[in-house]
């Protein structure tokens, strides 16, 4: 397998890095600053909403990367381009930590508002199993030997596992669940209020930098992988 | 004819190897037995649970046949000859589905009244239960079949093929566990026909060349 990317993006991303970090980590404080001690408490779940501002973005982000990677998964299929198999094999991980991340904090929120930690409720069966869906394309990767192959096979996983995000999207308003249906999607006057939304808005655009932040590192990573194997050849 | 040559040797392969072909359904039976191992024999109402046991075994043993779609021809080497020959691969796959889904649901769907026998179902409900396996086992035969093609060229599919199989299995127990849904049941199959027909075409054209 080889790549087209030239040598010059691992410099460049050399140089990036640290500048993308440090700015991932002054909107994270700027962000945990407002959504900990600069907003109000939630009138009926009192403090315990809070843990939004962390479960409400990763959740987000988990489809979005699961979307990025069915996205690259087709790009490859139309211009048969490896760099788009290295994109997709760089976010699956931080796909699934994301995945794992909103699965858990949503059980510790779901503790004092619901009543319990885990619901058979459709969103979050659905989104337990674009976690198994992220496993499933981290292992296509690890067990099969034959690299080539491995991009082959695991494109057209990543693209039958999209099936599962338009259901994930509107489990909430197909079935009536007790998960919340969404509250910031309608642009022009969404059901919460602006001291809540800004702080979730921040959070959201730290979780993107972090995002970018740990895909551009593992992007680095894997380019490097496959110069070693090209030069073991 | 040789479209009916193929589905001819794969059940016949399928019927002399008498193990291969009683179990599916003795592994059906054999979870069924569980039940009240769980539960006590104390229960007063088997119908629901059977119901829903019905459909999770007709899942796991449906996942311990797969093997035997592709996976066999493909290390013996049959499977080269058999893409070698004159059929188009799309015949030869559906040819592949068709054999396998007879070689092994029909045996669970002869079993099931008998099932339904040691949990006191009523005829009624097992011709129900019979309707809703008859529309639904094919979509999970052909879904099947098409991620073990997918993943024929790893050396352990077994272990991560079931993460892929089964959360797309839900729909089928979604819908199975449900009494009067074997349209909806028909319509998936069809849907999953189509869809694992493209998958397992091009993951066998993969591993031909």
């Amino acid at each position: 397998m080889y790549f087209k990317l030239p040598n010059k993006i691992i410099d460049e991303l050399r140089r990036w890095l640290p500048i993308l970090s440090l700015t991932t980590l002054i909107v994270f404080l700027v962000g945990l600053y407002f959504s900990i001690l600069n907003s109000p408490p939630d009138y009926l779940q009192g403090d315990s909403m809070r843990i939004m501002y962390i479960h409400v973005p990763a959740a987000w982000l988990a489809l979005g990367s699961y979307s990025f990677l069915a996205l690259s998964c087709v790009c490859w299929f139309i211009f048969r381009n490896p760099n788009f198999n290295l994109f997709a094999k760089s976010i699956a991980p931080i796909g699934a930590i994301f995945t794992l991340i909103a699965l858990v904090t949503g059980s510790i929120w779901g503790k004092p508002t619901w009543g319990t930690w885990w619901a058979w409720d459709a969103r979050l069966t659905s989104m337990l199993i674009l976690f198994f869906l992220y496993v499933a394309y981290i292992m296509t990767w690890q067990s099969i030997v034959n690299k080539e192959l491995a991009a082959k096979i695991s494109a057209a996983l990543g693209v039958i596992g999209f099936i599962n995000i338009p259901i994930i999207k509107f489990s909430v308003d197909w079935w009536n669940t007790l998960h919340q249906p969404a509250t910031i999607s309608k642009l022009s006057a969404p059901s919460i209020h602006i001291s809540m939304l800004t702080p979730l808005l921040i959070m959201t655009f730290a979780y993107i930098l972090f995002l970018a932040t740990l895909f551009l590192i593992r992007l680095k990573i894997e380019i490097i992988e496959q110069k070693i194997l090209r030069a073991n050849k | 004819m040789q479209f009916y040559n193929l589905i001819i040797r794969d059940l016949k392969l399928a019927f002399y190897s008498s193990t291969n072909f009683l179990l599916a359904a003795s592994f059906l039976i054999l979870i069924l037995i569980l039940i009240p191992f769980v539960f006590g024999s104390n229960v007063s109402n088997f119908s629901l649970l059977f119901r829903g046991f019905i459909w999770i075994s007709i899942a796991l043993s449906i996942l311990l046949t797969l093997d035997r779609v592709f996976n066999s021809d493909y290390e013996d080497g049959n499977l080269d000859t058999i893409i070698l020959t004159q059929i188009p691969i799309e015949l030869i796959v559906f040819a592949k589905f068709i054999s396998h889904w007879i070689a092994n649901c029909i045996p669970i769907i002869i079993v099931i009244p008998l099932a339904g026998i040691l949990f006191e179902i009523g005829i009624q409900d097992s011709l129900n239960i019979i309707t809703n396996v008859l529309a639904g086992s094919p979509g999970m035969v052909f879904i099947g079949s098409a991620i073990s093609a997918l993943t024929l060229g790893s050396k352990r599919a077994g272990i991560y093929k079931t993460i892929i199989i089964i959360p797309l299995y839900i729909p089928f127990i979604i819908f199975g566990a449900d009494q009067e849904s074997s349209l909806v049941l028909l319509g998936l199959s069809m849907i999953a026909g189509v869809f694992s027909l493209f998958i397992s075409v091009y993951s066998l054209r993969l591993y031909a060349e």
